[in-house]
């Protein structure tokens, strides 16, 4: 028995210390973009590690004003809120169809969305400027929104199927006797029912969107236009770019993920393994 | 009856219109027309011109594409202490573990961040003046400027590797492996206690076998990210540099058709890509309907 104690304290002890060393390498990075965001470019310059000897907010002034990031921050919540609205739609919808009727054709749509969804956006990227090149909508929104939707909407769709399925078929049984249409069936009732799973939707949908690079890079050339992430990929480039100008960039960048990730930790770290574990 | 089956059909269908309509439109057929635009020259405006396999015999004597096939050889070659690590910490917090929520809150917020910004951190922090050398300087290492990790073909290769394959995956991994742990029936570890097993005989004999599933669904998931969704991080990080030291198909594929706008013979690499990717899809797919079946 204490044999078996010794042993546990020390299993125990290693895994504090693996944890912690991976731990810290997530918080010194995030330390050192807070402390040099205020920091005056000039200071940092001589003092990169130590805590800033006359802190200033000039830094965030200077992105949000001078460097439109004020702008990107508007686009990218227009951008993401659209998205999520078409994006909510498609995937229950579809994840009702998948997981709730039975029909013909339908595993093989199935398999054709598990598949298609693997691709990397580099693969498609080619093809998706002509497209949207050819349909006018090169430089607008509208574009980048319906792009976003097609590639991340499979795995959406996955994930309310994988819920759908473990519904009782019994209640749309029901409501088709009532008369109502597959519509209705969907707002009335397969969308109400998903609630706890509607959560966990968006919240994978809104951080994949508000971290995507390729496709905005591509559809949204002109600088008014840009998201946040896009702005942040394209400073870092920027010849003479101040570390502390960068840093604070990158909070503003961040600031509203990390937000929603302070309030719903819970939710969304035991969330994200939705659609991957089998009960 | 008939009539009832005909409805859940066109229900069915009509539900699944926007998705599919969507697919086809943004995936599929920018996935399918490379396979034709890899046959031609062309440069993304005017008329692609057929070239037959020219492209094909340029790839196989292109170095940058022997270095993508290499730098992801070694990236998979990291998939296995990037399960393995966190299947282990997992094994140990199942237990109960003091401080777990506050280490699962830090571990996970990569994922919150995403790859772009932890890129672009980072190549901040290792850069040749950045803070990593400034502190190893005061720590009293000589010609610290010398170490940038970044700037040396191997280290930033097992770097980007590290970060990207173990460091990232880590909080997520605990959190899946404990989550699927979670589910196994107690009784099976309280008949082996009386059977007077150790710790280690029931990781192996209980812990692995019943979460099988989950360990190779997240070793495909593994898989999926390093050759269909590191363009993010490679971006910011490296840019496929020093030289070609970090470049991967995917990479490779960006660089040679918005840089030197040969879309031809990107659709090249974008073939060689979708048999990895494609192979990596029939395993996921057989994965899944293997766990609907149980």
């Amino acid at each position: 028995m204490n044999k078996y104690k010794v042993r546990r304290y020390i299993t125990n002890f290693i895994t504090l210390i693996i944890l912690s060393l991976f731990s810290l390498v997530i918080v010194y990075p995030v330390y050192f973009a807070v402390i040099s965001s205020i920091k005056a470019p000039a200071e940092y310059v001589v003092n990169k590690t130590g805590l800033p000897q006359n802190p200033t907010l000039d830094n965030f002034a200077k992105v949000l004003t001078q460097m439109s990031m004020f702008k990107f921050m508007l686009n990218t919540f227009i951008l993401v809120g659209f998205s999520m609205v078409l994006y909510f739609l498609v995937c229950t919808a579809a994840g009702f169809a998948f997981g709730k009727l039975r029909f013909k054709g339908r595993l093989t749509a199935f398999t054709f969305i598990l598949f298609i969804q693997i691709f990397p956006q580099m693969v498609i990227a080619g093809q998706i400027y002509q497209l949207i090149s050819k349909m006018g909508l090169l430089n607008t929104h509208l574009g980048l929104i319906l792009v976003w939707v097609a590639y991340f909407a499979p795995f959406g769709t996955y994930i309310m199927t994988t819920y759908y399925s473990t519904i009782p078929k019994s209640l749309i049984e029901s409501a088709r006797i009532d008369g109502a249409g597959v519509i209705q069936q969907l707002f009335k009732i397969m969308i109400p029912i998903a609630k706890p799973m509607i959560g966990t939707l968006l919240i994978i949908g809104a951080l994949a969107m508000w971290h995507e690079l390729p496709f905005s890079m591509l559809i949204l050339q002109r600088l008014q236009l840009r998201t946040l992430t896009l702005g942040i990929a394209l400073m870092q480039g920027e010849y003479g770019l101040p570390i502390p100008v960068l840093a604070a960039a990158i909070l503003v960048t961040v600031g509203f993920p990390l937000l929603l990730y302070i309030i719903f930790q819970n939710y969304i770290t035991m969330g994200s393994v939705a659609g991957s574990v089998k009960g | 009856m008939k009539t009832k089956l005909k409805q859940e059909a066109k229900d069915g269908w009509i539900l699944l219109s926007p998705l599919l309509l969507l697919t086809f439109i943004f995936l599929l057929y920018p996935v399918v027309s490379n396979f034709y635009f890899s046959l031609t020259k062309w440069k993304g405006v005017g008329k692609p011109v057929f070239i037959g396999f020219e492209n094909y015999k340029t790839l196989f004597k292109d170095e940058r594409f022997y270095r993508s096939l290499k730098n992801l050889g070694v990236l998979v070659l990291y998939i296995p202490l990037g399960v393995l690590t966190p299947l282990v910490i997992a094994n140990t917090l199942r237990k109960g573990f003091r401080g777990w929520k506050l280490y699962r809150v830090l571990l996970y917020l990569p994922n919150i961040l995403g790859p772009v910004i932890l890129g672009t951190i980072f190549s901040v922090i290792l850069s040749q003046i950045g803070p990593v050398t400034d502190l190893l300087t005061k720590l009293g290492v000589k010609n610290a400027q010398e170490i940038y990790i970044l700037g040396k073909s191997a280290s930033a290769i097992n770097s980007l590797a590290f970060i990207f394959v173990i460091w990232m995956r880590v909080g997520f991994g605990c959190i899946y492996f404990l989550s699927a742990m979670s589910s196994i029936d107690a009784s099976l570890y309280d008949a082996a206690k009386i059977d007077g097993t150790n710790a280690w005989q029931d990781f192996i004999h209980i812990t692995l076998p019943s979460i099988r599933f989950s360990i190779e669904f997240f070793t495909v998931l593994a898989f999926i990210e390093v050759f269909a969704r590191m363009y993010g991080i490679i971006f910011t990080l490296t840019g496929g540099g020093p030289g070609y030291a970090t470049y991967t198909l995917e990479y490779g594929v960006y660089m040679i058709s918005f840089s030197a706008y040969q879309k031809g013979y990107a659709s090249a690499w974008s073939v060689i890509l979708f048999f990895f990717c494609a192979a990596i899809a029939l395993i996921q797919i057989r994965l899944i309907k293997k766990g609907e079946n149980n």
